[in-house]
């Protein structure tokens, strides 16, 4: 039985149709990554998985079974915009919301001081929310969403408007709770983020999915149009290659792109007649490519 | 249920932690100690000092006799002063008006030439306004010169004068003549309605303020929990229904504590010894008070607190901003305002028609049945039927406050219409 499924999952806002068929399915220990531009429709998703929003039509299913106030219990939610009580202490909050979840006080109070303590922030404890900088504020929001264990975590932008080392500290975690079996719907606009963490994912424009699937897989079903060459001398001529469209110089080679896959051999080739090459290879294409081909590229039109 | 005792403890415990809850209930229960002194601070300030008033001599002998008067009186009120004539009336009243800036006299007393009823008409001329204590002495005192001047020439014996003068004495006394639900019982004296009308004035006063602090305290926090978007937490943790009932409920345990200790703070000074003589100086007995009234008024703020309560929850969850809630609860605090005048002007006239029609609208019963309760003597089948339409409307209103809550949560930006509620209320149905 899988944790999360979403099939054919449709909302519509009076004349706008803010998520159009969605079809997702999160297995255990998994990360799924919902992305799109602003106002794709991912919040909208995310809303609905949490049972803030009915969807018009479609079904939502939580380990098989249909939304209730018990599910409330095993969900997990990080908002995008952070929304703590800036008046309460931290303590205090936090083992509120983990009763609400059906935790025990005490439990819950243990829980927040190891967390406290593995974010290095246990002075915390007794501090008013407002106290904090925003950035610390976001830590105490993501103990709030993880302090009851949800099996079903839904992330929504949850790295945004932190240090290196904080987006660290808090990725080991999400790393950390896949691991012991957690189900993860995660929105980024950080995509080396989504390669880092995901498994699958959905690209989501205009309220429509248009690439789903396996990471890995949509990476090598795609044609490899990118080639990256560094050599010693100078080569020329790479622009005069039949299926070479555009050639970028760096610092220490050449970033090419083609057209036509038969043309590496040809770029290959002639670098070898004209210096030694220290680096010849056909990438795959990044999810940055990816996505600003599939959202990007629509908006072109 | 657990959620429910959850929301409760959390609302309480913020609610006795924060400090301007602390402040205000501190200036509160000050407030209503000072309250309490009033009458014995009048007392203090009340100087039994008589007032000096000045007189012309003139060709009568008004003058003499109202000294007689006042002089004879056991607790001296006015302390004439009779001054000789002048030249001319103007040098007189000049004279008169330098006394009155050095302070000498409050005013003066002037006998005029137009006689009325076989006495001069008196004129009193002072730098006050109508001073209506001053007034009645100085009333009083001339009735009874004219009084003995008649009286000398009729030639009337002591008895006789005294049947003469001795006031018609009037008993008010109220009685039920249906035998209803008030709180007339077997009839009630002047001094038991006078408590009764003044205890009814102040739980109304109370009613009314118990009802619209806590009812907006209820929707700021709401409004507040929104705006800082704690709310999406929240409905992704507890259902909406238990969230808005576990603020209400826990608010009124809020309310209901700060109401005790402001009843005890009273209680606390009314026990003091120096007030209880200062208020058994006024005639009040504070045990005429109808224990029956208190527990109305109980049941009344009960109910009345509900009914608002669940409004203000309503509107809190439509607003997004703590900045716009003002204007969007002004309709309701206009509706609690005109239930409110309504029965304070219904003190008056309990008996009128707007004050019985009202006392069956369910957003002013509370105030106005509770009023007629006090004041007059409602049957028993209407006392009923108004509780019955404000126990069904608490029951109607509530459910509907907890759909636009639900809807209302989670709308931000702009204050939604009418329609755009319409029709989140529908897609929340589940």
């Amino acid at each position: 039985m899988l944790p999360l499924t979403l099939q054919h999952v449709t909302k519509v806002y009076g004349n706008t149709t803010a998520v159009d068929n969605i079809n997702i399915e999160v297995g255990r220990g998994e990360i799924y990554a919902l992305l799109g531009a602003n106002g794709a429709g991912k919040t909208t998703t995310m809303r609905m998985v949490l049972g803030l929003i009915n969807p018009d039509s479609g079904h939502i299913q939580y380990e098989g079974k249909d939304y209730s106030q018990d599910i409330l219990k095993i969900l997990g939610y990080l908002p995008e915009e952070r929304g703590l009580y800036p008046k309460v202490r931290v303590s205090d909050q936090i083992l509120y919301l983990a009763q609400l979840k059906g935790m025990k006080k005490k439990d819950a109070d243990h829980k927040l001081k190891v967390w406290l303590e593995k974010f290095s922030v246990p002075e915390y404890y007794n501090k008013k929310v407002e106290e904090l900088s925003k950035g610390n504020q976001q830590k105490i929001q993501f103990i709030a969403a993880i302090i009851h264990n949800p099996r079903i975590l839904v992330l929504d932008e949850a790295f945004s408007g932190l240090d290196p080392v904080n987006v660290e500290l808090l990725k080991e975690t999400v790393k950390q709770l896949r691991d012991e079996g957690a189900s993860i719907v995660f929105s980024t606009h950080r995509m080396e983020h989504v390669e880092e963490l995901c498994r699958n994912v959905c690209i989501l424009h205009k309220s429509r999915t248009v690439l789903t699937g396996n990471l890995k897989e949509i990476k090598s079903s795609l044609p490899k149009e990118r080639i990256m060459l560094n050599t010693s001398e100078e080569v020329s001529g790479l622009s005069d290659i039949d299926g070479i469209d555009k050639v970028t110089r760096h610092e220490s080679g050449y970033e090419l792109h083609m057209t036509n896959p038969e043309a590496a051999g040809h770029v290959l080739r002639k670098a070898m007649e004209q210096s030694a090459v220290q680096r010849f290879e056909v990438m795959e294409p990044t999810l940055n490519e990816i996505f600003i081909k599939a959202v990007g590229g629509d908006l072109n039109e | 249920m657990n959620n429910l005792s959850a929301v409760l403890g959390f609302t309480i415990r913020n609610k006795f932690r924060s400090k301007a809850f602390i402040i205000t209930t501190i200036i509160l229960a000050l407030l209503v100690s000072v309250g309490v002194n009033v009458p014995y601070l009048i007392t203090l300030f009340k100087s039994d000092k008589a007032i000096n008033i000045g007189m012309l001599e003139d060709g009568t002998n008004v003058g003499e006799q109202l000294k007689l008067y006042y002089d004879a009186a056991e607790k001296k009120e006015v302390n004439l002063l009779v001054y000789p004539n002048e030249d001319s009336v103007e040098a007189s009243e000049l004279m008169l008006k330098e006394q009155i800036a050095d302070g000498e006299i409050e005013g003066y007393l002037m006998a005029t030439e137009e006689i009325s009823f076989g006495f001069p008409i008196i004129m009193y001329k002072s730098e006050d306004t109508m001073d209506y204590g001053t007034m009645n002495k100085l009333q009083n005192g001339l009735q009874q010169v004219k009084m003995g001047m008649v009286v000398q020439e009729l030639k009337l014996s002591k008895e006789q004068l005294d049947t003469l003068s001795a006031p018609v004495q009037i008993d008010k006394v109220q009685i039920s003549a249906t035998g209803g639900a008030g709180s007339i019982g077997d009839g009630k004296s002047e001094e038991q309605i006078a408590v009764a009308t003044g205890m009814v004035y102040v739980l109304i006063i109370m009613l009314f303020m118990g009802v619209m602090i806590s009812g907006q305290l209820i929707a700021t926090e709401i409004t507040a929990e929104k705006s800082s978007r704690v709310m999406e937490i929240l409905i992704t943790s507890v259902s909406p229904l238990t969230q808005m009932f576990g603020k209400i409920i826990g608010m009124f345990i809020v309310a209901l504590s700060q109401i005790t200790l402001l009843v005890a703070a009273i209680a606390i000074n009314l026990m003091l010894p120096h007030n209880r003589d200062a208020i058994s100086e006024l005639n009040i007995n504070l045990s005429d008070i109808d224990p029956m009234l208190l527990v109305y008024a109980i049941f009344f703020y009960l109910t009345g607190y509900f009914l608002y309560a669940t409004m203000f929850a309503a509107v809190g969850s439509l607003v997004s901003r703590t900045e716009d809630l003002g204007q969007a609860i002004l309709p309701i605090t206009m509706l609690t305002m005109v239930g409110y005048f309504i029965a304070i002007y219904g003190i008056q006239d309990p008996n009128s028609m707007l004050v019985q029609i009202t006392s069956f609208i369910p957003f002013f019963s509370p105030f106005i049945m509770f009023l007629r309760l006090g004041t007059t003597d409602p049957a028993v089948w209407e006392v009923v039927l108004s509780f019955a339409i404000l126990l069904v409307s608490i029951l109607g209103i509530g459910w509907l406050a907890s759909r636009i809550y639900r809807a209302g949560v989670l709308m931000y930006g702009k204050r939604p219409s009418f329609k755009e509620l319409m029709r989140a209320m529908r897609a929340y149905r589940a």
